[in-house]
């Protein structure tokens, strides 16, 4: 484990030498928000972002991907991207979740698209500088992460430290100059930036420790609160859509105008949406708001962990935030649930 | 393969969508190489009877057009709805907040009462005669007609978004238009435009019209949350959201 200590100067540095020698994305201001875009110089990162619009699942998963190119009469091929790229500004919850879609997607069927552009990912995650106005990821245990991330960059005072985990940390480090080894100070306040950023990232309060959700569900499932909610729901997959542990995809062809050639495609699909569970012979598993409704937060309070030992909620709080109805928010959700069964 | 013969008529409309097909420009080679068309009044003089699909721009608002457009729909084997005016009834729809008789002084003054100009409420074209497929828009989303021509053409039922808005304007990373406190139709209106409004900096106008099974109600409800009434909903929805059902 090595940590080096950088001067803002010497950071800025660091970050533009990346960007020279391969694709960087990281994240910078979009109008009053933040999104990962890609990076042209040092100082459009902005590391005291709060939170960004989608998740970096965006890079691993995009919202839309060729999978493969066919020819009704030869067949079909792959299409995979593979170019090394570099991810600044990752938030620890959003490393979690990343981590989480590793196994998920590696379970069962093993997801070759997903995992080409992962295995070349370089992730520069970033402890939160800043709280959103939704985020509870203190409660979740994710508002700090000690894996997953090739590099983590703490903020202290006016210093970055840089703690290189990986060999593709230490690739991407071996650029940085004028830098010293931190020092047991610094160590010490970073541990304090820890601790704060537990109780900081707290705006929403889950009465139970996360791992007490499965059995709060296996008795909620007929609980009003899923029909009255649903009462409000646009059924708009917005919640779905920014969520970090969501990564359901349709798939769809499409054919050339010489209608012999064509893709295959993957988009991303989300729970919420009236047709998500619709198949062959206009049968739909789940036709009701409510039925739909009570699937995501079963899926992230039960369903997900019992395949992975994780809940797959991890505090970000942007369903909160794009929920224009104002019903996504999945602490007060399970809250009710916990409080009336108390 | 012999090609499909299409036809395209227009009614109470601007010819805009048609147009949006021209746009295809040198993709248009392409399109005439799967279809033949054998009447498109901005494209060509000829007209014919014998086709295969119909599609059909605009909306129906008199006697007469609705006449013509059954005839269409028993020489057609598939009937296509071409942009707002014909899938909703778009911003003609307007007039039907009005008394008919109002309407006509308005707009035709002295001729009000021209036989020609008797004009009745506004009917999309799916309330005059069975529609197969609707390309939603106004204008039409050009690469959503191409990929249900080339369906068509293959034999494959096109799939058309029946969600929400949101979801196209989710992926491209807007910022939501209610954040900056203005009333966005997108939470209830069918997505396949690329959110391209939300994506200008403007809010969803509507003009792809309600998804099947829109939560209307609470649209209403949602309305207070962001200190705004009922009456600023509707007003949003009278460009392209008038008598519509659902």
């Amino acid at each position: 484990m090595k940590i080096k200590k950088l001067d803002k100067a010497a950071f800025g540095k660091w970050v533009n030498s990346c960007i020279e020698n391969q694709r960087v994305y990281g994240v910078q201001a979009k109008e009053d928000r933040f999104v990962f875009a890609p990076l042209v110089s040092a100082k459009d990162l902005r590391l005291d972002h709060d939170v960004t619009i989608l998740p970096p699942k965006k890079y691993f998963l995009p919202p839309q991907e060729t999978l493969l190119k066919f020819d009704r009469k030869e067949g079909f091929e792959s299409v995979f991207d593979d170019e090394p790229f570099v991810l600044f500004g990752v938030h620890p919850y959003d490393m979690v979740a990343i981590s989480q879609t590793d196994k998920l997607f590696a379970e069962n069927h093993y997801d070759t698209h997903y995992f080409k552009r992962r295995q070349k990912a370089t992730i520069v995650a970033s402890d939160v500088q800043n709280a959103s106005k939704d985020v509870f990821a203190g409660c979740m245990g994710t508002a700090t992460v000690n894996d997953g991330f090739d590099i983590l960059i703490t903020k202290i005072d006016s210093y970055y430290l840089v703690d290189i985990r990986t060999k593709k940390g230490r690739a991407l480090a071996k650029t940085i100059k004028d830098a010293e080894d931190a020092d047991d100070m610094s160590l010490k306040l970073r541990k304090l930036v820890w601790a704060d950023n537990t109780e900081l990232l707290q705006k929403h309060k889950l009465h139970v420790r996360p791992e007490v959700l499965p059995r709060v569900l296996d008795r909620s499932y007929e609980h009003p609160v899923w029909e009255e909610n649903a009462q409000r729901c646009y059924s708009c997959g917005s919640c779905n859509l920014v969520c970090p542990t969501c990564y359901c995809f349709d798939v769809r062809d499409d054919v050339e105008w010489n209608l012999q050639k064509g893709r295959r495609y993957r988009v991303w699909d989300g729970c919420l949406l009236a047709e998500f569970a619709a198949v062959a012979g206009g049968h739909n598993f789940r036709r009701n708001r409510a039925d739909r409704y009570r699937h995501r937060y079963y899926r992230k309070g039960k369903y997900v962990p019992e395949k992975i030992g994780e809940v797959a909620c991890v505090g970000c709080g942007r369903c909160i935030t794009a929920c224009t109805a104002k019903i996504a928010n999945p602490v007060e959700v399970y809250n009710k649930l916990v409080d009336e069964g108390k | 393969m012999s090609k499909l013969k299409v036809a395209f008529f227009d009614f109470a409309c601007c010819e805009g969508c048609q147009l949006q097909v021209y746009n295809l420009e040198e993709e248009i080679l392409d399109l005439l190489e799967i279809v033949e068309p054998v009447e498109w009044r901005e494209a060509m003089s000829d007209q014919s009877d014998d086709y295969d699909v119909a599609i059909i721009e605009g909306s129906i608002t008199r006697v007469e057009d609705e006449e013509h457009l059954k005839a269409i729909r028993k020489n057609a084997k598939t009937l296509i709805a071409l942009g707002a005016c014909a899938t909703i009834g778009g911003i003609n729809k307007i007039k039907n907040n009005f008394e008919m008789q109002d309407v006509r002084k308005y707009v035709y003054g002295k001729d009000a009462n021209m036989p020609h100009l008797d004009t009745y409420p506004t009917k999309a074209v799916n309330e005059v005669v069975k529609t197969d497929y609707m390309v939603h828009g106004c204008p039409i989303n050009i690469k959503e007609f191409s990929y249900i021509v080339r369906s068509l053409a293959i034999g494959k039922e096109p799939k058309i978004p029946n969600y929400p808005v949101c979801v196209e304007c989710k992926m491209k990373e807007n910022v939501c238009r209610f954040e900056y406190g203005e009333i966005c139709l997108g939470p209830i209106i069918r997505a396949g435009c690329d959110a391209k409004c939300p994506s200008n900096g403007m809010w969803c106008f509507g003009c792809r019209g309600l998804v099947d099974d829109p939560n209307v109600n609470a649209a209403k409800d949602v309305m207070a949350e962001y200190g705004k009434t009922l009456d600023d909903l509707l007003g949003k929805m009278l460009l392209f959201g008038n008598k519509q059902e659902y």
